[in-house]
């Protein structure tokens, strides 16, 4: 940071005193002394020894003359540690009128003083001279051959030329014009846009693009730098330059009007004030105007343009001419003269000139026996010249020759209208001996064009019609095959369903009963007692002695098992006498069926501990009064 | 034994099918040689007693269409075109000759249904009834199998991401299986048989005629009255025709 201080502090001490210590200076010039009316003077105003800040001078009203400020230009150098700095402003003065007149002082504002310039004199003498008010053309417009690149006509029509639109300002005006109003299907027809302007003027572009319907349209690429000159109409001078130019080719005869558009162009107001930017930041279309002067901006409509486009006679039209305007060449040559059956020779035609290149299309090459035929590759190259829009379109033909021997490939013929000789012109070009030796090689794509479907034939339909009946029966398999499917996946699909329902049923009990065990066991004690009671028919059923005493085991094991799950009982920890009160509690202390449940203990108790066999009928009656107390217990808890 | 038995069982069983096969095939061979030789009119004939056999082979109603062609009568060779795409819906030899013969009318009926009808139509007319209900069957099949076998394994999760794209797939094949029920059953097409048809605004002769059509045209009976039907056009226009106007694309 003190580097960076020092080395400021260190330039200004160097250069503040060498830029402050040059006396400040003004003066004026005229660059003739002696003109007459209509001729442009040149004013200059230079002030030395001091260049920031200043304004430019505004000059007083001068009877006799037209005057306009055309900008200023500056100069700073420093030598050997001194500097040297100027300004100069330039005004253009045109007199009216012919007498001896005296340019009264201009006052320069250079910081707080105001300085003055001396007096000037300035002689305008009568005799012939332009005008005030007498249009006058540039003399740069003149009419050439259009063959060459600056050869297209360029004559503004004189009562066109000139003229702003009523109600606009006329110290700026944009004029659209074009080459010829008359002119033959496809050819070409410059469309210029040439801005004239007072100001200090800066092209914008196009605010509305113009309709150009039934016209193909280049563009010529315009220099940044667009060049101006100087021109006098209407008793003013102007300054005139060609912004766009665009090359039209009507597709279609008939009367046509070319609406031009909308250019944008900005002008610079009445100088106000000049700074230190303005200085290094001339920067004007025209004129040296400055990056940060204020703009004003300003839509230029130019008038509409009336033209007729001829047809292309009829008369004396060639066969091969296909729609070429303009003036063109052509050359041709082969790639080879002596090939063998089957390989390819290239026919390179070029075509060049003047006119709309992009438009031409291939010559039409002459049906050949013996030989098969492609289009290989067409390029095209536009030239854009000053203004004239041309270039070189190149068509390669590629033939096979199928036969052996001598053969030729027969002229091509390339028509084109002339406009400027209002007639047509045929090429040709040169027949080519093609030499064909033997080969054995089948014919094939060649591998150049191999790949690229555009050289292949198309298959073409040849007519329509209906496609023949089917003649064959379809198996009857696959038919019911697809209705055997059908009936199997309805089916599966139902026997699945029912099935997810089932373990989804089952899945939610099961959850239910991980969490309440008591009911678990409530609603699965029927169960549980149905398989019990297969069980003992089966026991009972058998005679054997060991089976009865296990029959009645278990059946009193069934019974408490089923009175303990019911009510949610310790199976191991349970007496009889709790069986006992949990029943006289539910059935009812006198209840008969509670006898009935003694009756079975007893016949247990008597199985176990009796001597002697027990009657089968006990085992009915046991196994009776089990099923009735399940049976009671069920009714009861529903 | 049981063998032998079995085998002279099935062969009893199929003896009259694989008879009547063969006096199928013999008609249709008779059939194809009238049209080979140019006899179209007993060419459609058998083919039409085959149609009466067999009313649901795509082929018959195909060559039976041709045969129309070739005698003329458009109409009847539009309907049975469109019979046969029911039954073979991706044909593409009667898609082809289903739109040159709807080139040779008389009539053209701009169809300004909105993109989203017509794609739809374009979607269902490209698989059979059956084939649709086979696919949302085999989904829901595959769906179910999943659900059970989540309960057979016990664990995980039933809304896995493979049953949700299942689930949302088997939404699909319901949804597509409802929309081919609707226009094969709901939407009735039918084909214009007259040569000049006229279409009124009521369900009367002395209702104010709407427009008149020409044979050929595929219209939708949206309404039946008596011996009437209210047809609908591809371009909106709708109306009433006689019954015996028009025939129903059913087989």
């Amino acid at each position: 940071m003190k580097k960076i201080l020092c080395a400021a502090l260190i330039i200004w001490g160097v250069f503040a005193p060498a830029l402050q210590a040059e006396e400040v200076r003004v003066s004026a010039s005229l660059d003739k002394r002696s003109v007459q009316p209509g001729e442009e003077v040149r004013l200059s105003i230079r002030v030395t020894g001091q260049s920031m800040n200043l304004q430019a001078p505004r000059l007083s009203q001068l009877d006799g003359f037209e005057t306009y400020y055309t900008g200023r230009a500056s100069h700073i150098s420093v030598i050997n540690g001194v500097s040297s700095s100027n300004v100069e402003f330039s005004y253009t003065l045109i007199p009216q009128r012919a007498g001896r007149f005296t340019l009264s002082p201009v006052e320069v504002q250079v910081g707080q003083n105001i300085l003055r310039t001396e007096p000037l004199e300035i002689e305008v003498s009568g005799g012939q001279s332009q005008m005030p008010g007498a249009p006058q053309a540039s003399p740069q417009r003149v009419t050439t051959q259009p063959s060459r690149p600056s050869s297209v006509p360029q004559t503004i029509p004189q009562d066109e030329a000139f003229t702003a639109s009523p109600g606009t300002d006329d110290n700026i005006f944009v004029q659209a014009w074009v080459d010829r109003k008359t002119l033959y299907q496809n050819e070409q027809m410059l469309l210029t846009y040439s801005l004239y302007t007072r100001y200090d003027t800066r092209y914008e572009g196009f605010d509305k693009e113009p309709e150009t319907s039934g016209f193909w349209i280049e563009e010529f690429p315009m220099d940044r730098d667009v060049p101006r000159e100087t021109v006098r109409a209407n008793g003013k001078r102007y300054v005139k330059a060609d912004v766009k130019k665009l090359a039209l080719f009507p597709t279609a005869p008939g009367n046509y009007t070319i609406q031009p558009g909308t250019l944008k162009v900005s002008i610079r107001e009445e100088p106000q004030g000049s700074n230190a930017f303005d200085e290094f930041f001339s920067d004007s279309f025209f004129t040296g105007g400055s990056f940060f002067a204020r703009r004003q901006n300003r839509l230029l409509a130019p008038p509409p343009i009336q033209l007729v486009v001829k047809p292309l006679p009829e008369n004396g039209k060639p066969e091969s001419f296909q729609g070429a305007v303009g003036n063109f060449r052509l050359s041709a040559a082969v790639d080879k003269e002596k090939v063998k059956q089957n390989e390819p020779v290239t026919l390179k035609m070029v075509i060049e000139g003047e006119g709309n290149i992009e438009t031409i299309t291939r010559p039409k090459v002459p049906a050949l026996t013996g030989f098969k035929t492609y289009d290989a590759d067409t390029n095209s190259k536009l030239f854009q010249t000053e203004n004239v829009i041309g270039g070189t379109k190149s068509f390669e033909v590629v033939f096979i020759p199928k036969e052996e021997g001598s053969s030729f490939i027969p002229p091509v013929e390339f028509s084109f209208f002339d406009p400027r000789q209002e007639k047509y012109v045929t090429l040709r070009t040169p027949n080519f001996p093609i030499q064909v030796e033997h080969s054995e090689q089948n014919f094939q794509m060649p591998q150049e064009l191999a790949g690229n479907a555009i050289f292949q034939k198309q298959v073409k339909s040849e007519g329509k019609g209906i496609r023949y009946i089917d003649e064959k029966i379809p198996e009857a398999f696959p038919g019911h095959a697809a209705d055997g499917v059908y009936a199997i996946l309805l089916w599966g699909d139902l026997l699945l369903f029912v099935l997810l329902l089932v373990l989804w049923m089952k899945d939610r009990q099961d959850r239910l009963f991980s969490k309440d065990q008591a009911l678990r066991r409530r609603k699965t004690a029927r169960a549980t007692a149905s398989v019990n009671m297969s069980r003992l028919k089966k026991l009972a059923h058998s005679s054997k002695e060991e089976d009865a005493a296990a029959f009645f085991v278990e059946l009193e094991k069934a019974m408490i098992q089923y009175i303990t799950d019911k009510w949610n009982l310790s199976t191991y920890g349970v007496t009889r006498q709790d069986l006992e009160e949990t029943l006289a509690v539910h059935f009812g202390a006198d209840d008969a069926h509670l006898k009935d449940v003694f009756e079975l203990y007893r016949l247990c108790d008597e199985s176990r501990f009796g001597k002697g066999s027990i009657p089968q009928a006990s085992k009915k009656i046991g196994l009776k009064i089990f099923q009735d107390t399940v049976n009671r217990i069920e009714r009861m808890r529903k | 034994m049981k063998r032998l038995a079995l085998f002279l069982m099935i062969a009893l069983w199929l003896a009259p099918a694989v008879c009547a096969g063969a006096e199928t095939a013999k008609i249709f061979q008779e059939a194809n040689a009238g049209y080979r030789t140019g006899d179209y009119a007993k060419a459609a004939e058998l083919y039409e007693s085959l149609i009466a056999q067999e009313p649901h082979v795509a082929v018959f109603y195909y060559d039976l269409a041709n045969t129309y062609v070739r005698l003329g009568k458009l109409s009847r060779a539009i309907l049975n075109y469109e019979k046969s795409l029911r039954l073979d819906p991706r044909n593409g030899d009667i898609r082809e000759n289903l739109r040159y013969t709807r080139g040779l009318l008389e009539y053209r009926v701009e169809d300004t249904r909105n993109w989203y009808l017509k794609a739809t139509e374009v979607v269902l007319k490209y698989a059979t009834e059956r084939e649709v209900y086979v696919v949302a069957l085999a989904v829901l099949f595959v769906f179910l199998a999943g659900g059970i076998l989540f309960f057979l394994n016990g664990r995980g999760v039933f809304w896995n991401p493979w049953q949700r794209f299942v689930f949302i797939v088997l939404l699909l094949a319901v949804l597509v299986a409802f929309g081919k029920h609707v226009q094969s059953n709901v939407i009735r097409d039918a084909i214009v048989m007259q040569k000049e048809c006229e279409a009124h605004y009521g369900p009367s002769e002395h209702d104010q005629v709407a427009f008149r059509m020409g044979e050929g045209i595929k219209v939708f009976v949206m309404d039946r009255r008596e011996d009437w039907s209210r047809v609908l056009l591809t371009n909106g226009e709708s109306g009433w025709v006689k019954d015996s106007d028009i025939a129903e694309v059913k087989v």
